[in-house]
């Protein structure tokens, strides 16, 4: 850590880092693909790393000065242990530097922020490049567990009677794989996919299937207007993904948001969770999706130091936990203690970025903040947060348009955040999410006087 | 040499087979092999050491002081004879080990500058069976002969290698073994065409001799030429175990396969047909090296090994004392000396960049950053069209891909030349490159405005290199804020495959920024070449009379096949027109004109190619040239030549001229414009101008470049031919383009 200034009174070295004001100093994320589609070909640790290695590039930030890479991943490849510091040195980043992976589900790559947040406030140190990066399409299909013993068994066979009754012990249903995807989706707690925990709240909230359609459509339209006015240049770099086939051209757009989608078109669609009276289908829920984004975490003063104009403020931030089958509703708790923490309330936010899991489980959330009866009920207090205006919430589209790379998504609302501060020219901004497994996390930003627009 | 001499290494060969040749302490005695003695050849005995470390063991070691890497010269024969005196009479030893002065350095083969300065192929004979003599020796040694090597092994050090019982090699990556004699224009005549096919038998013995190919550690083990790898630390230690048996170190055994292909006359029929095939395609007969190494290795299986020292010596001692050898040689030390440009006056070596930019994503600009990232070189490839950067990405990750797959990159270091290169749209983010290459069009305005915008961005040290071919790069460097870091780094197309840069000095480039980007080149694998700043620089200057004398006689009426055909026998890579068809029309006709520019008459261009040339019809990127192409992807049909040249033949003078004329116009233009750039110091010497005519022209090397053909010739007869060619009647019609086959220049040369 660098003493203070000269010239100020000395302050002591544990407190000083707290007193500071934290910012993300600077952001970059590929474009958001749909798994399966231009970066089929692709793994995280590349992707990780082009957007880190520009964005060092594009800072200007010596890469020496990094305190640590921290990455939040939900399915970092097998053969990538510790993706973060594959990440880092294939970014060029100095072996000295050390780097972490870290997880927790959805909010992986807010969690990669808020463990910076946590060791600059210690003073462990003042610049952090925080990721979040997930490629489902490399998300493997699994060996069962009777194969593998089918394996075994012939390993250990040595004489040739025991390896023919080994062989006499195949079974075909041994072949059936196992999916990463649907398996890393499913709560092994309350063994519900994660749509089934949205189908549990439109059951509790009594969502209609044309709500959550309607607001399925109007994240796609919101996320069209948004790209064709180039809102989403400030955060995307445009990239040539790795690929069998030639590029023709570097890929620039996120491709989930449909230009013509119409509530009608969402309307002939069957429930995919729950057949055949559930709501949630495939079109008013998240795509699954790659994509990575990385953040430069520092102090205000560390920032202007290396000649940056931070993008906003990290005034507080929250975890907290719920029920399982409900997870869904994570970012309503979560986001009551990092507004409490902040000194805020929910009317004093310009901006609420809420993950779009599923249309659904955004709406339940909306009543759930709006409700006395669930304030009273889970939250501890007699009236409830607040009404969301539409108009603030997730003014770019979200998620049921952009995608959802599971592990990356903490991180991009975060910048998607940050930088509509700037372009809406608003004060404070709200960034929550739900987390499977019964979570939720919330992030308070706060605008800097005179940050870019 | 003097002819006492032989009768001294014959005397002395007698000694060698007594055991009292230790006796001899002359300081400079005549060396048992008949090369000559360098004048500061230590003292017998010196360059060897023995240690003895247990009872039943000896350690030799190559340590002669008088070179910093230690090559099998006079000196060290003489003192391997003499310990192999001593190893031969104590019979209680049970293993030697013999290794380098570390593991990373053994030997470095033979004495490549004692070969070319030989002219006798009697003495030849005489030296390679000397030496034979010797390798016999280690060979019939009763304990077990362990060589411990590592770093570079090639030819007489892997052949010494070979005639141990078990050759260990440091697995590292600085290991690279084989026998590249077949490059030098001969052939591994110490026991190597014959004990290597022994090893690991015929096809990979071809394989390898006719290659020439170094072969890395594990590539080494895989195919049998060594037995086992080693920790550079652990290799003298594994070494005496195995000498003494403690150890067991299998050597791979042939088996049937011996029996089936090395000693069946039918399969080596097989082999020879397509082992020829191959020799054809490369040496077209005219590099007698690769023929005689591969009969002696299809004739080893059955040899007697009495006939071996005999055989080679015979063929070494022909090829050695051949023109093609001598021409090879001559190159090969002008491209070693071409490394030295990497390092200071001082012999530091600058720091290698870690960080490059690279402006324009076209054709040359994409070639360059993909060979910069395979040299683990961080590229940022910067240009406003992001059609080119994905070409240009996508380009760089096949080569990567092919190598991946080919085995010459492991994953992770494909992975490595992935990220390595990046593009970016714009010039954004290039803060932290130490050099800057731009390959952008070539228009002084939008380079000087390209370098203006990176200088703003680079630091102070930062290079900028320009890959022009046709403009000034003082010019470009003008109203720079640092001149003295703007160079020319002159690239030729395709970057991947040519070996050549010219590093063109402006008139403010200083010292260091040459070095650094001398350097430069040498990492990126390229042989760099010094030269001026005249318009065309040295290549481009040379080829261009080249090029318009063959649009001319194309005009004159000359079979277009055939001239093409003569120039490839003459040893060119390709004939002129496929040339022209491979460069594109629309580039030779914007290089001839900066030519002409700079030059005036002499360089004038025929307009026959012009008048050729439309959108359609620009070389074989537009499918059609002299030459129809077949499309890219088509691999099956061949190129045919066009149907409608005798449309653009207006004159009829060439079609009945002489093959020998031909020939001669079109290489003495070259050669009196080689004249002319010696005169004017374009580059510093003769063997320079030879090495950039073979790396950068592709002229036959086996002819030794450009300067050293026109020399072999004798520069009085090319004096004469040009004069007559002068005085031709279509040659006079140019006018001041006449001038070209003016012999005054080459005159003047002969003056110095």
């Amino acid at each position: 850590m660098d003493s203070a200034p000269p010239g100020n009174d000395p302050i002591p070295l544990m407190i000083a880092p707290s007193t500071s004001s934290i910012v993300i100093a600077a952001g970059l994320r590929s474009p958001w693909i749909k798994a399966g589609g231009q970066f089929r070909g692709e793994d995280a640790g590349h992707l990780g790393a082009t957007v880190t290695r520009e964005l060092l590039a594009r800072t200007g930030v010596p890469a020496e000065e990094l305190d640590e890479v921290i990455t939040g991943a939900v399915g970092p490849p097998h053969d990538q242990a510790n993706l973060s510091r594959v990440i880092a040195l294939r970014a060029g980043i100095p072996r000295e530097v050390p780097a972490r992976t870290v997880a927790r589900n959805c909010a992986s790559g807010m969690e990669a922020v808020t463990q910076a947040v946590t060791e600059i406030r210690a003073g462990n140190g003042s610049l952090y490049m925080c990721l979040g990066v997930e490629v489902m399409s490399a998300y493997p299909l699994i060996m069962g567990r009777k194969l593998t013993g089918f394996f075994e068994s012939m390993m250990k066979a040595r004489s040739l009677p025991a390896r023919l009754a080994t062989i006499a012990s195949f079974r075909p249903s041994m072949l059936a794989p196992r999916v990463a995807l649907l398996e890393g989706l499913r709560d092994p707690v309350t063994n519900l996919l994660m749509g089934q925990t949205a189908e549990v709240l439109v059951r509790d909230f009594g969502l209609t299937r044309e709500a959550c359609d309607t607001y399925a459509t109007e994240s796609h339209h919101r996320a069209r207007i948004s790209r064709d006015r180039g809102r989403f240049e400030r955060e995307i770099l445009p990239m040539a993904p790795l690929s069998r086939k030639p590029i023709k051209d570097l890929v620039r757009h996120d491709d989930g948001i449909r230009n013509d989608q119409t509530v009608e078109a969402l309307g002939r669609m069957r429930p995919y969770f729950e057949k055949p009276d559930g709501v949630v289908t495939i079109g008013n829920s998240c795509g699954i999706t790659d994509g990575a984004c990385a953040l430069l975490i520092t102090t205000e003063e560390k920032a202007r130091e290396l000649g940056l104009q931070p993008l906003a403020r990290i005034k507080s931030y929250a975890w907290a936990g719920c029920d399982p089958s409900r997870m869904g509703l994570g970012p309503v708790f979560s986001s009551k203690l990092a507004l409490e923490a902040a000194g805020c309330s929910l009317a004093d936010m310009d901006v609420i970025e809420i993950n779009e899991a599923f249309a659904a489980q955004v709406l339940a959330c909306k009543q759930a903040f709006s409700s006395d009866d669930f304030a009273q009920k889970h939250l501890g207090q007699e009236t409830a947060m607040g009404e969301i205006d539409p108009a603030k919430l997730n003014p770019n589209g979200g998620a049921v348009a952009l995608g959802h790379p599971v592990g990356a998504t903490g991180a991009r609302l975060l910048l998607t955040a940050a930088h509509e501060l700037a372009v809406g020219d608003h004060n404070l901004a709200l960034t929550t999410l739900c987390i499977g497994g019964g979570q939720g996390g919330a992030v308070v930003l706060e605008r800097i006087d005179g940050s870019a627009v | 040499m003097e002819p006492s001499n032989i009768e001294e290494a014959q005397q002395n060969e007698d000694a060698m087979t007594s055991t009292d040749s230790t006796q001899n302490d002359l300081h400079k005695m005549p060396s048992v092999t008949g090369f000559p003695m360098p004048d500061d050849a230590p003292a017998p005995g010196a360059c060897i050491r023995v240690e003895r470390p247990e009872a039943g063991l000896a350690i030799v070691i190559f340590d002669p002081p008088h070179r910093s890497f230690p090559i099998f010269d006079a000196p060290l024969l003489r003192d391997l004879d003499i310990v192999l005196s001593g190893l031969e009479g104590d019979t209680s030893l049970k293993g030697i080990v013999f290794t380098g002065r570390h593991p990373g350095q053994f030997l470095a083969g033979a004495d490549v500058e004692a070969i070319q300065k030989i002219t006798d192929p009697a003495l030849v004979e005489q030296a390679v069976i000397a030496v034979h003599a010797l390798f016999d020796r280690v060979e019939r040694l009763k304990p077990r002969t362990v060589a411990a090597v590592g770093g570079p092994v090639p030819g007489g050090a892997f052949e010494f290698s070979l005639a141990c019982d078990r050759i260990l090699l440091v697995d590292g990556k600085s290991s690279r073994i084989g026998l590249p004699e077949t490059m030098l224009g001969i052939l591994p005549g110490w026991g190597g065409t014959h004990r290597l096919p022994r090893r690991i038998g015929i096809p990979k013995a071809l394989d390898c001799i006719l290659t020439g190919r170094l072969l890395p550690a594990k590539p080494a083990k895989k195919r049998g030429l060594v037995d086992r790898l080693v920790h550079s630390e652990d290799l003298v230690r594994v070494a005496i175990e195995v000498a003494m048996g403690r150890k067991s170190c299998r050597r791979a055994s042939r088996g049937i396969w011996k029996w089936l292909i090395d000693c069946n006359p039918l399969a080596k029929a097989i082999i020879r047909d397509q082992a020829l095939k191959g020799v054809d395609s490369k040496a077209h007969g005219k590099y007698p090296a690769p023929y005689a190494a591969l009969d002696l290795v299809l004739s080893a299986p059955s040899a007697s090994h009495s006939t071996w020292a005999r055989r080679e010596a015979e063929a070494i001692g022909s090829l050695a004392t051949g023109s093609v050898c001598k021409s090879l040689v001559g190159i090969f030390f002008a491209s070693e000396a071409a490394k030295k440009l990497g390092k200071r006056a001082d012999g530091s070596e600058p720091n290698r960049p870690v960080q490059a930019t690279v402006v324009g994503a076209g054709v040359m600009g994409a070639g360059i950053a993909s060979s910069l990232a395979l040299a683990k070189v961080s590229v940022r490839l910067g240009d406003l069209s992001s059609e080119a950067l994905a070409g240009a990405i996508t380009n760089h990750r096949k080569e990567v891909d092919k190598r991946r797959r080919r085995k010459r990159l492991q994953p992770h270091d494909a992975n490595a030349a992935i990220d390595h290169l990046v593009g970016v749209e714009g010039l954004v983010g290039m803060t932290q490159s130490e050099i800057a290459i731009e390959a952008v069009a070539e228009v002084l305005h939008v380079k000087a405005s390209v370098f203006g915008e990176l200088a703003g961005q680079l630091s102070d040290d930062a290079i900028l290199a320009t890959n022009t071919s046709s403009l000034s790069v003082s010019a470009i460097a003008k109203n720079l804020p640092h001149p003295e870091r703007v160079v020319g780094m002159h690239f030729f197309n395709p970057v991947k495959a040519m070996p050549l840069v010219e590093v063109v000095r402006g008139e403010e480039t200083n010292d260091e920024t040459v070095t650094r980007t001398c350097a430069l080149a040498i990492a990126m694998g390229k042989t760099p070449v010094v030269t001026r700043d005249v318009p065309g620089f040295l290549v481009n200057r040379i080829l261009g009379p080249y090029l318009d004398e063959a649009v001319r006689l194309f005009v004159g009426g000359a079979d277009v096949e055939h001239v093409d055909a003569l120039m490839l026998n003459f040893g060119m890579p390709m004939g002129p027109f496929v040339l022209l068809d491979e460069v594109g029309f629309d580039i030779a006709q914007h290089a001839a004109a900066s030519l002409h520019a700079g030059y005036g008459g002499r360089m004038a261009p025929c307009p026959g190619l012009t008048g050729m040339s439309d959108d359609t019809r620009l070389g074989r990127k537009t499918g059609k040239g002299f030459y129809d192409h077949p499309k890219e992807g088509d691999r099956k049909s061949k190129r045919k030549l066009a149907q409608d040249l005798a449309h653009f033949q207006t004159e009829s003078w060439a079609g009945s001229l002489p093959d020998g004329e031909i020939t001669d116009r079109l290489v003495y233009a070259m050669v009196g414009e080689a004249a002319r750039c010696l005169e004017e110091n374009v580059v510093e010497s003769e063997s320079i101008l030879d090495l950039a005519s073979v790396f950068g022209t592709g002229f036959a090397p086996f002819r030794g470049g450009l300067w050293s053909h026109a020399k072999s010739v004798g520069l009085g007869a090319v004096c004469s031919r040009m004069t007559e060619l002068h005085e031709k009647e279509d040659v006079q019609a140019r006018g001041a383009g006449a001038e070209r086959f003016d012999p005054a220049p080459v005159a003047a040369q002969m003056m110095d």
